[in-house]
């Protein structure tokens, strides 16, 4: 590669790049070579305004194969999965997606994960579910049991061994 | 001398309206001496309009008409129609301009309602000294002269030809074909340019109306729509074109075979002295280039000429002259086509300093398979492949310091090169700059859509230089999309440069009498609605010697001046407008400054039977410029429609 | 009577019983019948930043479970909605893809086919029951209640992946709506996010988010706002008050469950409904609603 990033002396990863593209094209989704930085998705971002995401730069950066620059950055973990710029990207570029695919990057890649993203895997992993059955309270504050509306028991996974085989396996799948 | 005027103020919706106080200034115009009606309205151009001015001539039995509206170059000839169709002389019509020469350029409306006024005073007072004027016939030579044999000149003369007229199609270099030639394929369908062009430079040669004068030019141009002299010189090619096979056994003997610099291949190739430019080369003969040949130069080439050894016919004559012919015709076509920017202009993108550092049209050549590499793509300085390859866009224009304008083909041309080196090069690295890409024609945006999945890496920015390093060229980038500056290493860029008029423009324009735009380009009549007509009766544009254009878009205008020259061709004889000079053989001394002064050899000296001389206009040669009439010292010489009787009223009346 | 397998999904089943209860209560007033079934589990979406593959896998599972027992399956979750829709998107054009996640299934001894339609809270409402037949045992008309919809990102993008309603301009909430009697209206912020998502890592953003839609809708002086997917109710309901603290207001939005609205339409209990269970202050709605 003959190509040099002045600004912070990055090297490209042409093959992380190509990985990503890989996954997009499994996932149906399309191949992000088409954007040609309009910005509408930068425009309509839900993450914008307040986490300053910037969703075409996600895009650009990825064109140019600076991927480490985004694993290594908190902003690909600002995007609040509105889809707003899948939808109306006008090369159907879906740069929320390109995002996913980053962040799985991130987390195959063994690197500490933001906020309470391990704690679901976690919960999933051993419960088949977010979270466990909660109590709440009612307007009136009375403390409420799923069972005291009259509601069946929830449903979740049986055979709890063979699920978290089955998971344990998964996990360490890529797409 | 005439006594019942009717003035007719138009508010041109409010572009008149808002600043002239269009009410006052028609009851203003009542009370003018001889005038006996006055009227307003809205749109004085509709139908309506129109509608009222000829019931007002027939209700109040009008001599002469006033109408205070835009420029006369807008509408005169519409209102000459419509005081014609309503029982008045079309020439007994006076324009006052109040809108270009009064509310577009004021805002105080009272004052600009006292102008206005003014100008409609003068405009009555020469009103009652109008004459009808009747518009005199000239025949039509049914012939017509293309210059430039591009595909803009050939799709023009091929359309004329076809509709059954006689076409001179006058080319400077030794074969038709122009720019077009020179491609490999075409953005954005991807045809191969030679094989959409080949067949029509060949119906050009075997079209039975086509007179085609390759290795010929424009000398000079005399006379005007319907009647032109032309003079062309047809440049001695040192080779007898009816004797001459296009063998091409003459090429591979001369001396210097493979010692000059090719034109067509853009220097990245090699010819000889006596050479065909291009294998399918229309007409398929040879020419001896007079400033390298040794005979021509020298006089002589070793111990004889070989060229004249290998020609079995017998075709070469060292003693053809330069010859000028004259035709007759009744209308032109410019097709002269464009330049590339002199690359000295943006010295610091490298093009002097490095060999591989290339231009589009270069690239064109070596990616042709019938080019100077066989279609290989290799590096000028080592002839060997490259692994990287870097485009810079916009290489002088949309640049105030070069050229202001878009090439209109840069994007296009640069995407499609791409392309086609992915294919070449599989592996090749391809880079490219730009600042906007304009991709607005028909299946354009869908071909850089394409083109953006062929793997190359794109770059927003425009790049300030290309440096020498080692072996490398290298390229600094302010990316914009990523707001990074990059550093491009590669073997060779390839620069995009900006269109210009052709080095000769100018003289062009001055020998057909027509302007050319602050650009340099021929400047077309009205931008929207008469682009391929000139200033100039008779005179058309084709191609990009207009402006910059694709070959679609050439295409389309080169069909549309043809169309143009044939409405002229196709009548026996056309109206000539009345307004020439005329003499008063009274007044006239015959000193014959007026003489010197016609730019059109229209004015004679004719001996009278009283024998004195005086001045005589030949109608059908006069122009009506007013060279004549304004350098006359005795007032004899006077233009029909401004005489001095009709002029120096308006002049007392508005001071 | 119509039959389907009740997909419940993680939020509603062990948080948001408002949305169960009410929905139990009411469908089969529409003769639909709805089967639990036990083993699902999460859908897969909340875990798509973690592993896509997961997600892909947990979606196919819970879809095979509803096949083995030979019935669509209703997905009142948007968010699980378009887990499923994605995965099936996925996995019926790609053989191979289809492949490679039953192998993971075979271990659970299930196998994805691609035969069980999704259904989607508003397709059974709009589509399944349908507005005719609602509107025929309307007994308690919501009139003059003027209502702002919520229908959460998931339920109307990505369009490409299959969406219940217009992208841009989804309009069943508000004909559901309106054959209730409600006055539904369009607001500007109508297809703006919640900012649930970002629970996960920046939960006070996430309640700007939602405090700064809540403010819109208190400042157009709407009476409620109707959403339907338990994680912006979640947001808008039970995190209202903390919402308004990130944008310096004192925020009083009722916010209820479309279902909600329709069982009180139909003649059905508060608490039925699980009325008491909104802690947005809802008992202004009983003042305009009946």
């Amino acid at each position: 590669m003959s190509i040099i990033d002045l600004t912070s002396m990055g090297e490209p990863q042409t093959d992380m790049k190509d990985e990503i593209n890989k996954r997009l094209l499994t996932l149906k989704d399309e191949f992000s070579e088409y954007c040609y930085q309009c910005g509408k998705c930068t425009s309509g971002c839900e993450a914008h305004k307040l986490l300053e995401l910037e969703p075409h730069k996600i895009i650009a950066l990825l064109k140019r194969g600076l991927i480490d620059e985004l694993v290594n950055s908190d902003i690909i973990w600002t995007c609040m999965s509105c889809f707003k710029c899948r939808e109306r990207c006008p090369q159907k570029i879906a740069p929320v997606e390109v995002l996913f695919a980053l962040k799985n990057m991130v987390v195959a890649s063994g690197k500490q994960i933001p906020g309470n993203y391990s704690m679901y895997l976690q919960m999933v992993l051993s419960k088949g579910l977010l979270q466990d059955e909660k109590e709440i309270s009612t307007r009136d504050n009375k403390t409420l049991k799923r069972a005291d509306l009259g509601l069946p028991e929830i449903s979740k996974p049986v055979d709890m061994a063979k699920f978290m085989g089955m998971l344990s396996k998964l996990a360490m799948e890529k797409v | 001398m005439t006594n019942k005027i009717g003035v007719f103020v138009c508010h041109c919706g409010i572009n008149i309206s808002q600043t002239v106080d269009v009410k006052a200034l028609t009851t203003y115009a009542k009370g003018l001496k001889d005038v006996v009606v006055s009227e307003a309205y809205k749109y004085m151009c509709s139908d309506s309009g129109a509608n009222l001015i000829k019931e007002s001539i027939r209700k109040h039995k009008l001599d002469s008409v006033v109408i205070a509206c835009c420029s006369p170059r807008m509408h005169e000839h519409t209102f000459r129609n419509v005081v014609e169709s309503g029982g008045v002389n079309a020439f007994n019509l006076e324009i006052a301009n109040i809108r270009e020469q009064c509310s577009w350029v004021h805002n105080d409306k009272e004052k600009a309602t006292e102008k206005a006024k003014a100008l409609v005073r003068g405009a009555v007072a020469k009103a009652r000294f109008l004459e009808p004027l009747e518009p005199s016939k000239v025949n039509v030579t049914p012939e017509a002269l293309v210059i430039g044999g591009g595909i803009a000149g050939i799709q023009t003369a091929l359309e004329i030809a076809d509709k059954g007229y006689k076409v001179h199609l006058v080319e400077k270099t030794p074969s038709i074909g122009g720019r077009m030639a020179q491609l490999d394929k075409t953005f954005p369908t991807l045809d191969c340019s030679g094989c959409i062009l080949t067949p029509k430079m060949s119906e050009v040669a075997n079209h039975p109306n086509i007179d085609l004068l390759t290795y010929a030019e424009v000398k000079e141009v005399e006379g005007s729509i319907g009647n032109f002299t032309v003079t062309v010189t047809k440049k001695a090619r040192y080779v007898d074109l009816d004797t001459c096979t296009g063998c091409g056994d003459c090429v591979q003997a001369c001396r210097l075979k493979g010692r000059i610099s090719s034109e067509f291949d853009e220097h990245m190739g090699k010819r000889s002295a006596i050479y065909m430019p291009f294998p399918q080369a229309v007409p398929l003969k040879c020419t001896i280039d007079v400033s390298t040949c040794l005979m021509l130069t020298k006089g002589k080439c070793g111990a004889g000429p070989l060229c004249v050894e290998a020609c079995e016919p017998g075709a070469i004559d060292f003693d053809q002259k330069d010859e000028d012919i004259a035709l007759n015709v009744g209308a032109i076509v410019a097709a002269t086509g464009f330049d590339l920017i002199d690359e000295d202009i943006v010295y610091e993108y490298g093009y002097s300093r490095s060999k591989d550092v290339i231009t589009s049209l270069e690239m064109e050549r070596l990616i042709n398979s019938s080019g100077p590499t066989g279609g290989e793509i290799l590096l000028p300085s080592t002839n060997e492949k490259p692994k990287s390859i870097t485009y810079l866009l916009c290489i002088g224009s949309r640049d105030e310091n070069a050229c202001s304008w878009c090439c209109r083909i840069g994007c296009m041309s640069a995407l499609k090169q791409l392309y086609l080196l992915r294919e070449k090069l599989p592996d090749v690295e391809l880079n490219l700059c730009y600042m906007d890409i304009r991709s607005y024609g028909k299946k354009y945006e869908e071909f850089y859509r394409t083109v953006r999945g062929i793997n190359s890496n794109v770059f927003r920015g425009r790049p300030s230089e290309v440096r020498k390093n080692g072996e490398k060229l290298v390229v600094d980038v302010f990316d914009t999309t990523t707001g990074k500056l990059f550093e491009i290493s590669s073997d060779m860029v390839v620069l995009v440069p900006a269109i210009v008029p052709r080095d000769d423009a100018g003289d062009v324009a001055r020998m057909l009498r027509i302007s050319q735009s602050n650009d340099g380009f021929f400047l077309e009549a009205h931008p929207k609605l008469r682009p391929m007509d000139t200033a100039t009766g008779g005179i058309f544009l084709s191609g990009s010697c207009q402006g910059p254009k694709d070959i679609q878009d050439t295409v389309a205008q080169a069909s549309g001046a043809a169309s143009r020259v044939v409405t002229i061709l196709s009548n026996d004889t056309l109206e000539v407008e009345p307004l020439i000079a005329c003499v008063d053989e009274d007044l006239c001394s015959g000193c014959g400054t007026c003489i010197s002064v016609c730019p059109y050899q229209a004015i004679d000296l004719m001996k009278m039977d009283d024998g004195k001389s005086s001045a005589k206009v030949n109608e059908a040669l006069c122009m009506g410029c007013g060279a004549c009439a304004a350098s006359c010292p005795s007032g004899a010489m006077q233009q029909k429609g401004f005489k001095d009787t009709q002029m120096i009223p308006i002049i007392d009346e508005m001071i | 009577m119509k039959k389907f397998v009740f997909y419940p999904g993680c939020v509603m089943q062990t948080e948001q019983y408002a949305l169960d209860l009410s929905l139990r209560e009411i469908l089969p007033k529409f003769d639909v019948e709805l089967v639990d079934v036990q083993g699902f589990s999460c859908c897969g979406e909340p875990l798509k930043s973690v592993n896509q593959m997961l997600s892909v896998s947990l979606a196919a599972r819970n879809i095979a479970l509803a096949e083995r027992e030979g019935l669509d399956m209703f997905v009142p979750c948007p968010m699980c909605h378009l887990a499923m829709s994605e995965c099936k998107r996925i996995l019926d054009s790609d053989e191979e893809m289809k492949q490679r996640v039953n192998t993971f299934l075979k271990d659970d001894a299930l196998t994805y086919t691609g035969k069980a339609t999704l259904v989607s809270i508003l397709d059974m409402f709009h589509e399944v029951i349908g507005l005719e037949k609602m509107k025929k045992k309307v007994t308690q008309p919501l009139d003059s209640l003027k209502v702002a919809s919520h229908y959460g990102c998931h339920l109307i993008r990505p369009s490409e992946i299959g969406r219940p309603d217009d992208a841009e301009n989804p309009q069943k909430m508000e004909q559901i709506l309106s054959t209730i009697g409600a006055k539904p209206e369009d607001y500007p912020e109508k297809l703006d996010c919640c900012g649930a998502l970002l629970n996960a890592n920046l939960p006070e953003t996430a309640l700007t988010k939602t405090g700064q839609k809540l403010q819109k809708i208190e400042e157009y002086g709407f009476n409620a706002l109707v959403d339907v997917c338990p994680w912006c109710h979640r947001q808008f309901d039970a995190r209202q008050k903390k919402a308004g603290e990130t944008v310096a207001a004192k925020l009083n939005v009722p916010v209820v469950y479309l279902t909600q609205l329709i069982g009180l339409s139909i003649g059905i209990s508060e608490e039925r409904l699980g009325l008491n269970l909104n802690l947005s202050p809802v008992e202004a709605l009983q003042n305009g609603g009946n």
